[in-house]
C-alpha cells in the first residue's frame, strides 16, 4: 500500500514545539492538535494505523494552511506539503466541501474559464517579443482584472496570453495534489519562458512544480527592474501606506523584502504589527470557515484602522478580497489596493 | 473508573467546553519533545483559574487517578508523557500576567505564559526575565519550573531555581498552598518553593507564580571563536573562566552541530572548523567592552584557535545567540532520529569529557554532535542516526550507556538542565544515592498521598 504521508517529511519534525507561537490556530485555541507539532503527530498516527484517516478531517479543514510555521522551523519541515497530503487524504468524496467541488468545476473546464474571463476588463491579449508572460489567474481575473491591467501597463514587453487557464495552486491546497501539479505543468507549457505572476499563492505553487528560476512574483520582478517610483501624494501629504504579506509569498518563497521596498518608495511605508500573519483569506478558507476566517483576521483590522492608512497593500488576490471585506463590514477607509496597482498610479 | 464516568465527572466539574477525550485529542497529547516515549491519555482538561486546578486535582485524588500537569510539552525527558492514561491537564489558557511590579522587581504569573511573553513584557519596564531556556518562545512559565530550566546565561546568572520567589500551587489532595512571596529575604519555615522548583510536577501543580527579575542590562557584545576540535575550545574556556571573568555566555558546538545550525540560519559561520565557541557578555558598555575583548584575546591564543570574529551589532549577536538556541531541532535535518542528552561535569574535566564522547561515537560507529553550554560543563551529546535501522539502534542503546557513565565517572550529573522525566529516572538512584533516593520518595508521599501526580517520575 502506498504510504499516505510522505515518511521522511514526518522524520524531520522531532516535536520540539518551535513552532507553536506561530501558528494562528494555536493561537485562537491553545490546543495541541490545532498546532502544526500536534497536527504532524495526529499524521503519524494515521500513518501507523492507530488513527482512522477521517479522523484528520476536521484539523485538515481548521488549519489554514499559511505556512507561518516552515520558517521558525529549525528542523526544515515541510508543513504545507505535508497539508497537502493531508487533505488529499481526507477532503475525498463526500467529505470534499461543496465550495470545493464548485471552484474546481469553474476552473476545469474550458468554459469554465472563460466565463471567468468573459466581459472582464483585465489585460488585453498581445504577443510581445520577451519570453515574459503575464498570468492572469482564474479567480483574479474575475474579481480584480484592474490588476493585470496595471501590470500590463507598466511593462510594454510583457506578452498576455489568452490561452492559460488555472496554475493548480486551488487543486493543491484543496485536496487534489496530483492535479495541481499537473496543471502547474500545463501551464508551464503554455507559458513558455517566465511567468509573471500578481498572486503570491500562485507563484509559491508554480514555482515549486515548475521551478523557481521560471516563476517570478510581481514584487520580485518589479524590483529587478531599478525604475524610481514617485512618491504618491494625497492631499499635499504623502501617503501612508501599510502591507499585507502573502502567507506563501513570504514563507514558501522568502519574499518578503520586495514588496517593502517598492513602498517606501510609494509613500509613508508603515509596518501593521500582524503584516507578516495569516489574513485568515488562506484559499478557499475564508469560504470554507468564515468564522474562523474572521476570527484570525479581527485583530489586524483593528490594527488597520488604529494606524489610520490611506492604503494596504496586497501581493495576493485572496488577501485583496478578505481585507476589502473585512474593512467594510468594520466600516474602516483605508482603502485595499493590489500593489501593482498602486505602483501604476505613482507612474502615470 | 471507566472514562466515559471520568468525563461525565469532570465536565461536571469544570464544564464542557475544556474537557476533551476524542481520539484526536488524545493522539495530540500523547507525547512531549521526547522522542521514543509515548502513551494516550484518557481525557484533556485545561482548567482556567486555581479553584478549577485544584478541584480538578482532589477528583483526581478522591479517585486515584493519574493527572500530568502540562505546559508547552517542549521538555526533553519524557516529563509529560502520559505513559499512566489519565488525566492530562493543559495549563495553556491560564497565561495571563498578573503584575509587574517595578519598585519591586518582581512579576506575578499563571503557569501558562510563555517565557519569552514575560521577558518581552519587562521590557517596557527596562527589566528582563533572566532564566532562557533554548525553547524560550514556546515554553511556559509553569514548565521551567517544574523543570528549573537552565539555558544560555547559566553561568553569569543561574537558572530558573534563582529567579523563583514565591508560588501559589496545588498539592496531591487539592489543598492549594502558597509558598515564599514577594520578598528577597523570607526564611519562614521550610524553603518549599526551592523543593517545588524542579519537582517534575510530582509534588504540586503551580497555579500562580512570582518571579524575580533583573534590570535589562545596558549593552551585550558577542564574539565566536573557530577551533580545530571541541576539546580545543572546552580548553580555551577553562582559560577564559580562571583568567577572572564571568561572561554571560559560553556555548560551544561541535562540527556536527555547526555544519546543521548553518543550514538553517545561514549565517555565513565557518563550517570547516572542528568547533565553534560562542562568548559573549552584557552588562554596562564599558565593562563589557574590556570582557569580551579580554576573551576574544585569550581565544585567539588559546592552542587550535582557527579565529576570532566578533558580532558586529546587537542583531548579529541576536541571529548567533538564536542558532545557537535551535542547534537541537537544527541537528533533525541531518538523520531520522536524535537522541539528545544532557549530561553535567565540572568544567576543568570538559575536554577530556568531550574527547571520550568522541571516542564512544567511532567505537560504535554513530555520529555523535555535541553542542552545550560550556561555561557550565553543560553538554548535550546528540546521537543522529536512522530510526529504520536495528543495527543504529543497538549501537546507540550502548552509546548511551557509556555516556551516562561518564559524569558518574567524573563527579558530574546525568542531567544539568533537561530534568529525570522517565528518560532518566533509572540513572537516578546511581547519582543521588540510596538514602537521598528514599527520601525522595518519602517527601513524594507527604505532598502525594495518593500518588497520583505524575506517577512513575522522580519520587514515585
Amino acid at each position: 500500500m502506498r504510504e499516505k504521508f510522505s515518511q521522511d517529511k514526518l522524520d524531520r519534525c522531532i516535536s520540539c514545539g518551535y513552532c507553536l507561537p506561530a501558528c494562528p490556530t494555536y493561537k485562537l485555541t491553545g490546543n495541541e492538535e490545532s498546532s502544526p507539532r500536534g497536527r504532524i503527530t495526529l499524521m503519524r498516527a494515521v500513518q501507523n494505523d492507530k488513527l482512522p484517516a477521517i479522523d484528520l478531517l476536521q484539523e485538515s479543514s481548521f488549519c489554514l494552511g499559511c505556512r507561518a510555521c516552515e520558517p521558525v522551523c529549525p528542523a526544515g519541515v515541510e508543513f504545507g506539503v505535508l497539508l497537502e497530503e493531508m487533505r488529499e487524504i481526507t477532503w475525498q468524496g463526500k467529505n470534499r466541501p461543496l465550495i470545493v467541488r464548485g471552484l474546481f468545476f469553474i476552473v476545469d473546464s474550458k468554459i469554465g474559464m472563460w466565463t471567468l474571463g468573459l466581459f472582464s476588463p483585465m489585460a488585453k491579449r498581445r504577443s510581445a517579443q520577451s519570453d515574459l508572460h503575464l498570468m492572469y489567474g482564474c479567480f483574479e481575473r474575475r474579481l480584480f482584472p484592474s490588476v493585470s491591467r496595471a501590470v500590463a501597463k507598466l511593462a510594454p514587453e510583457v506578452s498576455c496570453s489568452s490561452k492559460q487557464g488555472c496554475c493548480g495552486a486551488l487543486h493543491a491546497h484543496n485536496g487534489e495534489l496530483e492535479k495541481g501539479k499537473e496543471l502547474a505543468r500545463q501551464l508551464g507549457e503554455k507559458l513558455p519562458g517566465t511567468i509573471l505572476t500578481t498572486a503570491g499563492g500562485c507563484a509559491a505553487h508554480l514555482s515549486s512544480v515548475i521551478g523557481s528560476d521560471r516563476v517570478q512574483e510581481f514584487s520580485q520582478w518589479w524590483v529587478k527592474r531599478e525604475i524610481e517610483l514617485k512618491p504618491i501624494s494625497k492631499k499635499d501629504r504623502k501617503i501612508r501606506v501599510g502591507l499585507q504579506d502573502s502567507c506563501h509569498l513570504r514563507h514558501g518563497m522568502g519574499v518578503f523584502a520586495e514588496p517593502r521596498e517598492i513602498l517606501k518608495q510609494l509613500g509613508d511605508y508603515v509596518e501593521i504589527p500582524s503584516a507578516a500573519d495569516c489574513c485568515g483569506a488562506a484559499g478557499s478558507y475564508a469560504l470554507l470557515q468564515k468564522k474562523n476566517s474572521r476570527k484570525v483576521v479581527s485583530q489586524k483590522i483593528s490594527e488597520i484602522k488604529a494606524l489610520n492608512l490611506d492604503y494596504i497593500a496586497t501581493v495576493n488576490p485572496g488577501c485583496t478580497r478578505q481585507l476589502v471585506t473585512e474593512l467594510r463590514r468594520a466600516r474602516v477607509k483605508t482603502k485595499v489596493i493590489h500593489l501593482a496597482e498602486l505602483v501604476a498610479i505613482s507612474q502615470k | 473508573m471507566s472514562v466515559s464516568d471520568l468525563v461525565a465527572k469532570l465536565t461536571a466539574l469544570v464544564g464542557g467546553d475544556v474537557v476533551r477525550s476524542d481520539a484526536v485529542s488524545l493522539q495530540a497529547y500523547s507525547r512531549d519533545a521526547t522522542p521514543m516515549f509515548e502513551g494516550l491519555p484518557e481525557v484533556i482538561v485545561a482548567p482556567r483559574n486555581t479553584d478549577e486546578v485544584a478541584k480538578i486535582v482532589k477528583f483526581a485524588h478522591d479517585t486515584k487517578t493519574p493527572i500530568i500537569a502540562r505546559g508547552a510539552g517542549s521538555n526533553l525527558c519524557a516529563a509529560t508523557v502520559p505513559l499512566n492514561g489519565g488525566i492530562v491537564m493543559s495549563m495553556t489558557k491560564m497565561n495571563q500576567i498578573l503584575e509587574v511590579s517595578k519598585s519591586e522587581m518582581i512579576a506575578v504569573v499563571q503557569p501558562g505564559v510563555t517565557n519569552l511573553t514575560l521577558d518581552q513584557l519587562v521590557e517596557k519596564e527596562g527589566l528582563r526575565f533572566v532564566p532562557d531556556p533554548g525553547s524560550r518562545n514556546v515554553s511556559t512559565i509553569g514548565g521551567n519550573v517544574a523543570t528549573s530550566a537552565g539555558g544560555l546565561r547559566g553561568l553569569k546568572y543561574g537558572t530558573t531555581r534563582n529567579y523563583i520567589l514565591g508560588l501559589e500551587a496545588v498539592l496531591g489532595t487539592g489543598e492549594i498552598i502558597r509558598t515564599g512571596g514577594r520578598l528577597v529575604k523570607d526564611v519562614a519555615g521550610y524553603d518549599v518553593t526551592r523543593l517545588l522548583v524542579g519537582s517534575e510536577g510530582t509534588l504540586a501543580v503551580f497555579t500562580e507564580i512570582t518571579v524575580a527579575l533583573a534590570p535589562r542590562p545596558e549593552a551585550s557584545k558577542y564574539g565566536v571563536a573557530y577551533f580545530e576540535d571541541l576539546a580545543a575550545a572546552a580548553a580555551a574556556v577553562e582559560k577564559i573562566i580562571t583568567s577572572g571573568i564571568l561572561p554571560a555566555t559560553l556555548e560551544f558546538l561541535d562540527n556536527t552541530c555547526l555544519v546543521a545550525v548553518e543550514d538553517f540560519a545561514h549565517l555565513g559561520l565557518d563550517t570547516k572548523a572542528g568547533a565553534l565557541l560562542l562568548f559573549g557578555d552584557d552588562g554596562d558598555a564599558i565593562s563589557i567592552e574590556q570582557s569580551v575583548s579580554k576573551m576574544a584575546e585569550i581565544a585567539k591564543s588559546s592552542t587550535g584557535c582557527r579565529g576570532v570574529t566578533l558580532a558586529a551589532d546587537v542583531a548579529a549577536a541576536d541571529a548567533l545567540l538564536y542558532a545557537r538556541r535551535c542547534s537541537l531541532p537544527a541537528l533533525a535535518r541531518l538523520s531520522s532520529l536524535s537522541i539528545l542528552e544532557d549530561i553535567a561535569v565540572p568544567r576543568n574535566v570538559m575536554a577530556e569529557v568531550v574527547n571520550r564522547i568522541e571516542g564512544i561515537g567511532k567505537k560504535h560507529g554513530l555520529r555523535i554532535g555535541t553542542f552545550g553550554h560550556a561555561g557550565d560543563g553543560n553538554l548535550h551529546p546528540t546521537i543522529v542516526l536512522d530510526k529504520d535501522s536495528p543495527k543504529e539502534v543497538a549501537a546507540a542503546e550502548l552509546a548511551l550507556a557509556e555516556i551516562f557513565a561518564l559524569p558518574l565517572e567524573f563527579g558530574g550529573s546525568i542531567t544539568g538542565e533537561h530534568g529525570v522525566g522517565s528518560a532518566k529516572l533509572q540513572y537516578l538512584e546511581a547519582k543521588i544515592g540510596t538514602a537521598n533516593m528514599q527520601l525522595q520518595r518519602n517527601i513524594k508521599k507527604v505532598f502525594d498521598p495518593a500518588g497520583i501526580l505524575n506517577p512513575g517520575r522522580i519520587g514515585s
